[in-house]
C-alpha cells in the first residue's frame, strides 16, 4: 500500500516528525518497506524558457538552445524533436541527477559545442514512459519555479506492507486512525456534504443472490462532463503510482485509496433496463476492462443488465459500460460482495485487481454509503451535473463483533501486568467500545475491524499499540526436564550416517526433492509421483530415488571440469505422493580417480569394492555388534547386473545396494564414466536402541598366534565368500580370522577356474598349538573348502 | 704364586684395537672362548690346592669381569657409532607429502545441527512430519481456511493424491508438524521441527525448495515474554555474539495471535555483515502466541493451555552467519561451492565444544 505524507496529513493532525511516524508505522505492524522523498529527488529541477533555438553546426538532429532559467541564461544542446522557441521547459542544471538512470549532469562539449544542463522528458524524470519529447509546461509557469511544486511531487511517498488481517489499512484514513491511536496525533474527519438527490434513479437494482452480494447502492448522475481530472487529483494518484485516466475513474480510485471503499461507475446510457446482481450462468462470457474475454461459471457474482453482463462483482468492470469523454449519464456503484466468493472467482479467472484485493479481505459495510457520499461530492464538484437519490438494494448489516476479555487474560498471554486503566484507553482509541462488569471487559468491535474476533485478537491490539518493545524477556529454562531424548534413534541414525559418510571423503549435496520424469521410469512409477503445478517441466515429479538429481549434479560438475567425484545425499525419496510414502535414504557415488598418480602412488580408479566397503562400514558404524551381513546379486534395474549386489542384514530385509550404474541409465544421463553407487535404506536398519551401556565381555588369549596359508582352485562362478565361510566354520573357537589375500585367474588353472588364497589365523584360549594340532585343523579346513566349493587345494 | 700381570697387560693392549664388532668377537674368543686364555687358566685351577686355588680363582674372576665389561662397553660404543652412521644415511625429503581428504557437510545440515544443539540444551526435542502433507494439516488446522488470503501468499505445490477430498500439498512450511505433534502428545510440549518446505516460486531470492525450523512450546504459562526470552538465547547462541539488537514488531500469521516478526540489528563493514550491532534491521523469523483455534483443532483446551510458536528459514540463518550471498547456490551442487562453504565431518556442533 502506497500513500504520500501529504495525503496522510489530510486525515491526521500531527506534530510528529516524519521519522517518528516512519518508526511508529513499523512498530504498530504497518511495516515500512520503502520511502521515496520525491521532494528531494526533484529539488534541483526548475522551470526554464527557450529563448533561442538553432541547428547544431555538426549534427543534424541536435539543436543549440539558449534557455532562460531566471538568474541566468544558459546554452543547452538538445536532441528533442519538439523543442521550440518560447517553450516553457523542465531544466536540469549541472550537478543534478536524472532520476531514471541516476546520471549526474555535467557541463560537457557535445559535438564540439558547450552545453550546460539538460531539458527533460517525463521518462527521464521517472514520471511516465513518455520519451518522445521534452515536457512542455503551461505558458503561465514562472521561470525559475520548482518543478516538483508544479507536479505536486514535493512530498514523501511511503510504501507499507499490509498483512492480510489489516484490510482497514488499505485506505489512507485507516492508516491515520492507527497512527492516531498509537499517539501520533489526532484523526481528522473529512467534511462530506450529504447530497439528497433531486430525482429518483431511473435505473433500478435487483439482487438475485444475496449470499454473493448483500447490498448494492447505486446513484444516477445526469449531464456530467467526464473531463481530465484537476491537477490536485492527478498528482495525488500519480504520487502513488496510479495513472490518471478521466475524472470519473480517478474519483473512484481516489475514494478506494482514501477510504478503502471500492466503487464503480457505469456509463448509464449503455445499460439496458435494470441492474441485476446474480450468479453467472455457465458458458456466459464477458469482455473486462483489461480487454480480456472471461468465460464465467455458475457461482461467480456478475453485475448484469437485462441483456448482458456488465461486470464481475467486486473484481472488475466491463468494456461495454466503460466511461469515456463522451459519457453524459452515469451510475455509481458501491456494494458489498462476499469475501470468499470474490476470492474464489478472482483465483479461478486469475484476475488481480485492487477491488478484488480489498473485497476478499473484507470491506467495512459502513463504508457503502459513505463512499457514495464522498464520490458524489467530488463528481458534482469536478464533473458537474445532478445526482439522483441513492437506490439501495439488499441490507447493510453492520455485524459488529462482541468479545469479552479481562486484564488478567491479557496479562497472562503477554507475560506482564496490564491494568484495566491502561487497557481501556488503548481499546477505545482503536474505536473499540468497552463496558466493564467486574473483571470482565466487554468489547464492541467497530465495523472496520472484522479481523478482531476473539480475546487473543484483543491481546494483540493492546500490545501492538503499547509497543512490542515493552514486552519483558523471561527465562525459559525449566527445573526438570520434560523430554527424555532430543533426537530419537532414527534421527540420530541420519545424523551419524551423514558425518560418517563425509568422513570417508564424500561431499554432501542437497538437491531438490523434485526431478525430471524423463529418464526416471527405471527408478519408480512416475505416474504416482506427479506434481500438479510443477515449477518447470523438468521438475515435474517427486523423486523416486536420490540418484537422478545426483547424476545430474555429476553432469554439471563434469562441465565445470571436475572428473572425479565422491558425493552423497541423505534425504527423502518417494514411493508415491501420499504422505506416508516417504523414505529416508543415504546415497553415495564415487567415480573417477581414487588416487592420483604421484611420486608415491600409481593412479587407481574407484570401483564397486570402494562403495561396498563404504556401505558395509557405514552399516557397521550404525549397527555395532553382532550381525550377519550377506550379499546377493538381486539388485534393482538401475544397477549393472553383473557388477552389483544387495546387502541383507541378519538374513531378513535388504538394507541397501552397491554397484556400478547400469550403462543404459548412464547414457540416458549422458554420463560416460563408471559410476559406483551405494544406497542405504536407513529406515530398514533395525532400530536397536542401546539396552545397556556395558560392552560385551572381552576374552583375551595370551597363547601364540599361528597363521597358515591355503590356495584353492575353484570354478569361476563359485563366490569367494564360500571359501571363507567354509573355512571359518571348521572350528569357531580356534579359527580367529580368514582373509582372502590373493585372487588369480589364468588358463593354466583350467577353463573357467580361478585360484583363491586365504590366510587363516589360529589361536587357542587354552594352550600353545602344537604342530599336530595345526596339521589336524589344516586338513579339516582343506576338506571343508574342497567339499563346499568342489575345488581342489593347490600344493 | 702366579700373578696375572702379563695377562692383564695383554688384555689392555688387545682392547685398544677394536674397530668393529668382529674384532670384539675375536677378543672375546681369545680370552673367554672354550680355548681362550682365561678359560684355560680356569681349567688349571683344578690342579691347584687350597689357598692358592682360591686366590687364583678370585683374580681370574676379576679379570673375567673386566673382559666382559670391556666387551659390553665397546659393543655399545661401536653400536651407537654404527647407528649414527646409519641414521646419517637414512634421510627422507620431508617437503614431499601425500594428502588425505575428508568430505564435507552441507551448510544446511550444519545449521540444522547447530539449531538442534541450541534448542536441545533448552529441553526441546526434535519432531518430524512428512514433506507431502494433507491440506488440513498444512492450512485448515492452522486456522487458515480454504479462502484465507494468507493461502495465496504461499504459492502451494499440489500433488495428485487426496485426503478427505482435498488434494495433498507439498508442505509450504514446517508448521503442520505442530499439528501432528499436538495430536500425538499432551502438553507440556517443547519441540522443534527442522525440515524441507516447498513453494511454487523461483527467482533470485526464492527457491522452490527450502528449509525451515519450527518451534512450539505449549504448557500452562508460556507467554510472549518467554517467547522473547527463548528467541534471545537462541539468536545470541547461534550467531555466537553477546550483543544482539533484537526487534519484535507486529505481523500476522493465521495460526498465531499476537504475531510478531523479529528483526536483528546489523552493520556492514565493507562486504561483511556484522550481526547483532547497528541500526539497520534484518528480518530473521516469524513467531507468536499459538492461536486458541489451533489448540482447539487438536483437542487441547485453550483456556487451560497456551504457548508460543516460531519459524525461521535455515538458508537465511546460514547466509547471515556464514556470509553466503546467493540462496540458489545451496542447491546448485557446484562442488567448488560445497568444498568452500562445507564443514568438516568431525565438526559436530556442541554446547561444550564449538557450535561452528
Amino acid at each position: 500500500m502506497r500513500f504520500s505524507y501529504s495525503w496522510l496529513t489530510e486525515h491526521l493532525k500531527t506534530n510528529a516528525h516524519f521519522e517518528e511516524i516512519e518508526k511508529k508505522l513499523t512498530s504498530i505492524g504497518l511495516e515500512v518497506e520503502d520511502i521515496q522523498d520525491t521532494g528531494k529527488a526533484y529539488q534541483d529541477f526548475i522551470v526554464g524558457q527557450v529563448l533561442e533555438e538553432k541547428k547544431h553546426p555538426n549534427a543534424d538532429k541536435l539543436k543549440l538552445c539558449k534557455v532562460d532559467i531566471g538568474k541566468e541564461k544558459v546554452d543547452v544542446v538538445c536532441g528533442a524533436p519538439n523543442v521550440e522557441k518560447g517553450m516553457k521547459v523542465v531544466y536540469a542544471p549541472v550537478g543534478s541527477t536524472i532520476p531514471v538512470n541516476q546520471m549526474k549532469i555535467k557541463a560537457a562539449k557535445i559535438r564540439g559545442v558547450e552545453s550546460y544542463g539538460m531539458m527533460c522528458s517525463e521518462y527521464e524524470l521517472g514520471i511516465s514512459n513518455e520519451h518522445d519529447g521534452i515536457i512542455r509546461l503551461e505558458e503561465k509557469e514562472t521561470i525559475g519555479r520548482s518543478f516538483s511544486e508544479i507536479y505536486g511531487l514535493n512530498d514523501i511517498v511511503i510504501e507499507i506492507g499490509i498483512t492480510p488481517n489489516r484490510q482497514d489499512c488499505l485506505g489512507v484514513k485507516g492508516i491515520a486512525r492507527d497512527l492516531a491511536s498509537a499517539g501520533m496525533g489526532e484523526l481528522l474527519e473529512r467534511k462530506i456534504s450529504r447530497e439528497k438527490g433531486s430525482f429518483k434513479s431511473p435505473i433500478k437494482i435487483e439482487i438475485k443472490d444475496n449470499k454473493i452480494c448483500s447490498a448494492f447502492a447505486g446513484r444516477y448522475f445526469r449531464n456530467v462532463k467526464n473531463t481530465e481530472s484537476p491537477e490536485w487529483l492527478k498528482n495525488k494518484l500519480k504520487s502513488i503510482g496510479l495513472r490518471p485516466i478521466s475524472a470519473l475513474v480517478d474519483i473512484t480510485n481516489f475514494v478506494m485509496y482514501d477510504e478503502n471503499r471500492p466503487l464503480h461507475v457505469y456509463d448509464a446510457d449503455k445499460i439496458d433496463g435494470k441492474i441485476i446482481v446474480r450468479s453467472a450462468n455457465d458458458g456466459e462470457s464477458f469482455l473486462a476492462l483489461d480487454e480480456k474475454d472471461y468465460h464465467l461459471k455458475n457461482g461467480m457474482c456478475v453485475i448484469a443488465d437485462e441483456k448482458k453482463v456488465l461486470g464481475l462483482g467486486g473484481i472488475m468492470g466491463g468494456e461495454s459500460t466503460g466511461c469515456s469523454t463522451e459519457t453524459k449519464n452515469v451510475l455509481l456503484e458501491s456494494a458489498l460482495f462476499d469475501e470468499i466468493n470474490t476470492a474464489k472467482t478472482g483465483r479461478n479467472l486469475s484476475i488481480l485487481s485492487d477491488a478484488r484485493y480489498r473485497f476478499e479481505r473484507g470491506i467495512d459495510p459502513n463504508s457503502t454509503l459513505k463512499g457514495i457520499d464522498l464520490a458524489t461530492q467530488l463528481i458534482l464538484e469536478i464533473c458537474g451535473g445532478e445526482c439522483s437519490e441513492v437506490e439501495l438494494a439488499g441490507n447493510i448489516k453492520e455485524n459488529k463483533n462482541e468479545v469479552a476479555t479481562s486484564s488478567s487474560y491479557i496479562s497472562r498471554r503477554l507475560g506482564f501486568e496490564v491494568s484495566d486503566k491502561e487497557l481501556i484507553p488503548i481499546l477505545s482509541s482503536l474505536g473499540i467500545e468497552t463496558s466493564q462488569t467486574g473483571d470482565v471487559i466487554k468489547c464492541l468491535i467497530p465495523s472496520w475491524r472484522q479481523d478482531i474476533q476473539g480475546e487473543a485478537d484483543i491481546s494483540e491490539e493492546v500490545i501492538r499499540i503499547k509497543g512490542y518493545e515493552n514486552i519483558p524477556t523471561s527465562n525459559i529454562r525449566l527445573k526438570s526436564k520434560i523430554n527424555k531424548n532430543i533426537l530419537n534413534f532414527a534421527q540420530k541414525k541420519l545424523m551419524k550416517a551423514r558425518h560418517f559418510i563425509a568422513s570417508i571423503e564424500y561431499d554432501e549435496l542437497v538437491t531438490f526433492s523434485f526431478t525430471d520424469s524423463k529418464n526416471c521410469e527405471v527408478f519408480g512409477n512416475i505416474n504416482k509421483l506427479k506434481i500438479v503445478n510443477p515449477i518447470s517441466e523438468d521438475l515435474d515429479i517427486l523423486r523416486p530415488n536420490l540418484l537422478p538429481n545426483l547424476l545430474q549434479a555429476i553432469k554439471k560438475n563434469k562441465n565445470r571440469n571436475f572428473d572425479s567425484f565422491s558425493i552423497f545425499e541423505i534425504g527423502s525419496q518417494y514411493r508415491s505422493t501420499s504422505p506416508e510414502d516417504q523414505l529416508n535414504v543415504a546415497c553415495g557415488i564415487k567415480s573417477g580417480i581414487k588416487t592420483e598418480k604421484s611420486w608415491k602412488n600409481i593412479q587407481t580408479e574407484f570401483d564397486i569394492y570402494d562403495v561396498k566397503q563404504d556401505l558395509t562400514s557405514l552399516i557397521d558404524y550404525l549397527m555395532p555388534g553382532n550381525k550377519k551381513i550377506s550379499v546377493s546379486n538381486d539388485c534393482p534395474s538401475w544397477y549393472h547386473p553383473g557388477r552389483s549386489g544387495s546387502i541383507k542384514i541378519n538374513n531378513s530385509v535388504i538394507a541397501g545396494y552397491f554397484g556400478e550404474l547400469h550403462p543404459r541409465v548412464a547414457s540416458q544421463f549422458k554420463i560416460k564414466n563408471k559410476i559406483n553407487i551405494f544406497e542405504l535404506y536407513l529406515d530398514e536398519l533395525p532400530n536397536t536402541e542401546k539396552k545397556t551401556t556395558n560392552k560385551p565381555v572381552l576374552n583375551l588369549s595370551d597363547f601364540q598366534i599361528v597363521t597358515r596359508d591355503f590356495a584353492f582352485v575353484i570354478d569361476k562362478k563359485v563366490k569367494s565368500e564360500e571359501v571363507v565361510t567354509s573355512a571359518s566354520k571348521v572350528d569357531k573357537e580356534l579359527i580367529r580370522n580368514v582373509e582372502i589375500f590373493d585372487l588369480f585367474e589364468d588358463d593354466s588353472l583350467g577353463k573357467d577356474k580361478k585360484s583363491i588364497a586365504i590366510k587363516v589365523t589360529l589361536q587357542s584360549n587354552e594352550k600353545t598349538l602344537a604342530e599336530n594340532d595345526i596339521s589336524e585343523i589344516s586338513s579339516k579346513i582343506i576338506e571343508s573348502v574342497e567339499k563346499s566349493t568342489s575345488g581342489t587345494v593347490r600344493s | 704364586m702366579k700373578d696375572f700381570r702379563e695377562l692383564e697387560t695383554e688384555i689392555k693392549k688387545a682392547s685398544d684395537k677394536f674397530t668393529n664388532i668382529e674384532s670384539i668377537n675375536e677378543f672375546r674368543i681369545k680370552f673367554l672362548g672354550k680355548k681362550g686364555i682365561i678359560s684355560l687358566e680356569m681349567k688349571e685351577l683344578a690342579s691347584l690346592s687350597g689357598d692358592e686355588r682360591k686366590q687364583h680363582a678370585e683374580k681370574l674372576n676379576k679379570i673375567k669381569d673386566t673382559v666382559l665389561e670391556i666387551i659390553a662397553s665397546k659393543t655399545e660404543e661401536l653400536n651407537s657409532e654404527e647407528l649414527e652412521k646409519k641414521l646419517n644415511s637414512e634421510t627422507l625429503d620431508i617437503t614431499l607429502s601425500t594428502s588425505k581428504s575428508y568430505g564435507t557437510i552441507h551448510p544446511i545440515s550444519q545449521v540444522i545441527e547447530e539449531v538442534i544443539t541450541i534448542f536441545g540444551d533448552l529441553d526441546f526435542f526434535v519432531a518430524e512430519g512428512p514433506e507431502v502433507e494433507t491440506d488440513y494439516n498444512n492450512f485448515t488446522a492452522l486456522n487458515t481456511s480454504e479462502h484465507h488470503p494468507a493461502r495465496q501468499m504461499h504459492d502451494t505445490f499440489y500433488v495428485e493424491t487426496e485426503t478427505d477430498g482435498m488434494p495433498n500439498v507439498l508442505r509450504t512450511h514446517t508448521s503442520p508438524v505442530q499439528i501432528r505433534s499436538m495430536l500425538k502428545q499432551k502438553p507440556p510440549i517443547r519441540l522443534i521441527a527442522p525440515g524441507k518446505t516447498f513453494r511454487c516460486d523461483n527467482d533470485q531470492t526464492h527457491s522452490p525448495m527450502f528449509h525451515q525450523v519450527e518451534g512450539l512450546v505449549i504448557d500452562q504459562e508460556s507467554n510472549m515474554s518467554h517467547l522473547k526470552g527463548c528467541l534471545e538465547i537462541f539468536l545470541k547462541t547461534f550467531f555466537e555474539t553477546d550483543k544482539l539488537n533484537m526487534r519484535f514488531r507486529p505481523s500476522h500469521f493465521p495460526f498465531t495471535e499476537p504475531s510478531a516478526e523479529v528483526d536483528i540489528g546489523y552493520t556492514k563493514k565493507g562486504n561483511q555483515l556484522i550481526i547483532g550491532e547497528g541500526e539497520d534491521w534484518l528480518e530473521i523469523l516469524g513467531c507468536g502466541m499459538v492461536h486458541p483455534n489451533v489448540l482447539e483443532n487438536v483437542n487441547i483446551n485453550s483456556n487451560e493451555y497456551q504457548g508460543y510458536a516460531f519459524g525461521m528459514g535455515i538458508e537465511r540463518l546460514a547466509m547471515l552467519k556464514y556470509g553466503i550471498s546467493d540462496l540458489r547456490t545451496f542447491f546448485d551442487s557446484d562442488l567448488r561451492w560445497n568444498k568452500h562453504y562445507g564443514f568438516s565431518p568431525l565438526n559436530i556442533p556442541s554446547i561444550i565444544g564449538d557450535l561452528s
